[in-house]
């Protein structure tokens, strides 16, 4: 599978399957005796088993949320919602699951996990979490986090990211999402020992990257320009989007108003009163039918919205690029003046500014017997810095090799689901019309009854 | 409906022409009026000129045409009409075709007016004359003067606020023709006013300006009579039947208000979100500019947003066009016979006043004297006419509400149907797989 070379501290590895003892041992445990019928079938390839293993045997569902209470880091009481994340494991035979874990985590945890994905698999697109706060709120909905339909919704999406994360190929198979789904205690803290804060790129580091190196992939930069304009995109759909549902909510719910007009005229006339009074119900119909209808497109809004942030993700796997090839350009240009160096002090001549044969010129010559020790040094560092460079310059093929891997399958998955979520969009506006269509015909029914 | 026939038989109380068929009962006729008028084919004679020195049957003065006071000329419309079937029409009357017309002093608009009928006081069977806003003006203001007992149809608005309504504009003279045009339908439909000298010039004559000219001079003999009344006549109590139609006819106008402000309201919130879907719908263009695979699906949802938009566009202007004017004229309709109710009230005051004033003369008189007579036939008439129209009123008002609610529902349904097929249009489109890039 894709793991670095597991030598150099300084090389980041996927913490889960080597520090924290034998992978197979946690899967055995949950899966029981199911596992042995799953590892005989399937392909030769030990990864594909694995994976269709994971997606055949485990079911995992976040099925409630509840309010609670406690106290935070500050010691202030905090209120704060928890989620239920359940797994079962089906058998294969029957088709009957059987639930193997159930634990309650808060949404800073997933924050957690997923900040830990990112730093351990740099070269994966990692699934979005649905987001903090609500944003792109049309008027009705509330931007409370506490409200119930914002709950429910990011509930939804926090099973979502699950899901995504366990039928990633890679992804899957890491054991600090294992025990995200097994262990309650204590997992914050097995999280922090990995150290992978430590471990995290600064921003500054990478921002100074972005700006200054020479030669990036190219699709990397396309790519990047790709999230940036898709990200732009999304935005201005979801805002522009909520505010065609605040207009929408605005003519439904006026129409509202003849209900309550027609029944008053209906009471002074005589023969036209019936059918006044029960278009007058129509309306009423017609202007309740709006919430529904709108709560359905909620759904299509945060289809979106999880791609709007799948573009980070793939800006966050095209930084990382660009800082690994900064630093494959730093090492190259490090590697290239010292060699330079060397050649000068071996040769005598001065090609180049050195402060060293600046003070040098000033305050006299070294000896030779210093001279050679520093062009010691110095082909020692170039030694190791050639090392360095041909394990940056592997290292960095590599990653673009498995980066780029699963670019491609991200944007079969891309492609695939925008396309379903527009044709659940397109099959919400059938049903709007239809209702419509619906409710005009009886009133004019009504109407025709006057 | 047709240009005469009455039905039924009100009673209007105890007097001397209770025996009396009334004609102007209202015929409450169950076709659809309103809308356009087929005229009749093969009713085309021709009349000699010496027909109109017959004795015509709404009175013999060309001033005189609709006094209620004589019993004989009541009895003459109700003979002509006799034998008449009721579903014939002898009258048809179209406004069309408006032109705009510059002249050094103003710019203004002329209609056609198109003039088919049998009657005896159209020398020719067919008539098409050229007509502006101010002349139906003065016809309005003529039928008002000369015909007080009865109810005239409104007019549309006289004054447009300029530079917020482009008085030149198509959708604005459409929606003045067809509010013209329903205005001469329903006198044209009215037994009485049908009848009335001033509208028959007004379809027929060449100079009406000039006509105009030699009418103001005149002064019909019950206008003057009832010039007379108003002022100084204060009403005890309405009777009840008077009472509860005025009471009717407030609710019915506050209840129209409130629709007119529903309506407006609805098409304004459906403008703003118009206006959002304009720029929703290009967004998807945009970002399938993006893509690849997706280009074609999202391009696909772009266009349709746009089709939405268009049909939401032919709503709003639908309703603005066709539904609210007929809702304004309404209220108009229920104002003009508020004022036709308080014309009323004036004259059964001055019949009430001068019948006390003749108890308290204690002079024992074998008879009412005249005047007091004529008033209380005036008053009785006047009561006749008012049922009359009402009960036509009501039965107009049921058939046009129909047609104007049965309507905004129609267009409701058209634009929903609009929708449906462009988002069922692209379903397939979404669908599709691509070929292998």
């Amino acid at each position: 599978m894709e793991q670095a070379p597991p030598d150099a501290p300084r090389q980041l590895q996927p913490a889960p399957l080597e520090p924290l003892g034998l992978p197979d041992a946690g899967l055995q445990a949950a899966a029981g005796e199911e596992e042995e019928g799953a590892r005989e079938e399937g392909p030769a390839d030990g990864t594909m088993t694995e994976n269709n293993f994971w997606l055949k045997k485990i079911e995992i569902s976040v099925s409630e949320a509840e309010k609670r209470t406690g106290r935070n880091a500050m010691n202030m009481q905090e209120t704060y919602t928890a989620y239920l994340i359940e797994t079962r494991s089906v058998d294969h035979t029957d088709g009957q699951s059987v639930l193997t874990d159930s634990l309650w985590r808060r949404y800073s945890e997933f924050e957690l996990l997923r900040n830990y994905l990112l730093v351990y698999y740099p070269h994966v697109v990692v699934p979005p979490l649905p987001e903090k706060r609500a944003e792109f709120v049309w008027h009705k909905l509330s931007a409370d986090n506490m409200d119930p339909d914002f709950v429910e919704r990011r509930r939804i999406g926090l099973e979502n990211f699950l899901l995504r994360v366990a039928s990633h190929p890679i992804l899957c198979r890491d054991k600090i999402f294992y025990l995200f789904l097994t262990q309650e205690g204590n997992w914050k803290e097995t999280v922090n020992e990995t150290g992978f804060q430590l471990k995290a790129d600064s921003r500054l580091k990478a921002l100074n990257a972005t700006f200054r190196v020479k030669n990036p992939d190219k699709r990397f930069t396309e790519l990047k320009h790709y999230s940036d304009e898709l990200q732009s995109v999304i935005s201005h759909l979801l805002r522009v989007r909520a505010r065609v549902a605040d207009r929408l909510y605005g003519v439904y719910k006026v129409h509202g108003n003849y209900g309550r007009v027609f029944s008053e005229w209906s009471a002074i006339e005589k023969e036209m009163g019936d059918g006044l009074q029960s278009a007058g119900h129509h309306m009423d119909v017609y202007a309740s039918s709006i919430d529904d209808i709108l709560e359905d497109e909620e759904h299509y809004a945060d289809q979106l919205k999880e791609y709007l942030f799948y573009a980070e993700a793939l800006r966050a796997v095209c930084r990382k690029h660009e800082l690994m090839q900064y630093d494959l350009e730093m090492a190259a240009q490090d590697l290239a003046s010292k060699k330079q160096q060397c050649e000068e002090l071996a040769t005598g001549t001065v090609r180049t500014f050195s402060l060293k044969g600046m003070t040098t010129k000033l305050f006299g010559q070294e000896t030779p017997e210093q001279r050679e020790a520093r062009i010691k040094v110095l082909e020692e560092q170039i030694n190791e810095g050639e090392q360095q460079l041909k394990s940056k310059n592997l290292e960095g093929r590599e990653f673009v090799k498995n980066a780029w891997a699963d670019i491609e399958r991200f944007k079969e998955q891309k492609n695939h689901d925008l396309k379903e979520a527009l044709i659940s969009y397109a099959v919400m506006q059938i049903s709007m019309c239809k209702k419509g269509i619906q409710v005009w015909t009886n009133a004019k029914e009504c109407f025709s009854k006057m | 409906m047709s240009g005469g026939p009455p039905r039924g038989l009100p009673s209007t109380g105890p007097h001397s022409l209770l025996d009396m068929p009334h004609p102007l009962a209202g015929s409450s006729s169950e076709e659809a009026v309103g809308g356009d008028s087929t005229p009749s084919p093969d009713l085309l004679t021709a009349r000699s000129f010496g027909d109109k020195d017959l004795i015509l049957p709404n009175g013999g003065t060309p001033a005189g045409t609709s006094s209620p006071a004589s019993s004989s000329s009541l009895l003459n419309r109700l003979q002509l009409d006799d034998d008449i079937d009721g579903e014939t029409r002898d009258l048809f009357v179209t406004v069309d075709d408006p032109k705009k017309h510059v002249c050094t002093m103003e710019t203004y608009i002329t209609y056609r007016i198109t003039t088919k009928s049998t009657r005896v006081e159209f020398d020719l069977p067919e008539y098409s004359v050229r007509r502006r806003y101010q002349d139906f003006d003065w016809l309005r203001n003529k039928l008002e003067e000369s015909q007080p007992t009865h109810l005239i149809p409104p007019l549309p608005e006289k004054f447009v606020v300029k530079g917020v309504v482009d008085r030149f504009s198509e959708e604005f003279v459409e929606t003045r023709r067809k509010a013209l045009d329903k205005f001469l339908k329903r006198i044209t439909d009215h037994p009485v006013l049908s009848f009335n000298e001033h509208f028959n010039v007004f379809l027929t004559a060449k100079d009406l300006n000039a006509y105009k000219k030699q009418g103001m001079a005149l002064l019909t003999r019950v206008g003057e009579s009832v010039k007379h009344v108003t002022g100084g006549y204060k009403l005890r109590s309405r009777p009840l039947e008077f009472a509860a139609i005025g009471d009717y006819l407030d609710t019915f106008a506050l209840k129209l208000g409130t629709i007119d402000r529903i309506a407006q309201r609805i098409i304004k919130e459906e403008i703003e979100y118009l206006v959002e879907l304009r720029e929703y719908g290009p967004v998807y263009s945009t970002w399938s500019a993006l893509e690849g695979e997706l280009s074609e699906p999202l391009e696909g949802v772009s266009a349709c947003i746009g089709n939405c938009s268009t049909a939401l566009e032919e709503l709003t202007d639908d309703m603005t066009e066709d539904f609210l004017p007929v809702l304004r004229e309404y209220i108009l309709y229920s104002d003009s016979m508020k004022s036709v109710l308080k014309k009323r009230d004036q004259v059964q005051a001055e019949y009430e006043a001068k019948l006390e004033a003749v108890a308290l003369r204690k002079e024992d008189r074998p008879k009412v004297p005249a005047d007091v007579e004529k008033c209380q036939d005036r008053m009785e008439c006047f009561n006749a006419d008012l049922k009359a129209d009402m009960e036509r009123w009501q039965s107009n008002k049921r058939q046009d509400f129909r047609q104007l609610l049965m309507g905004m529902a129609d267009k409701n349904i058209q634009y929903y149907e609009k929708c449906l097929m462009a988002w069922e249009s692209i379903i397939p489109l979404l669908q599709e797989k691509q070929e292998a890039k």
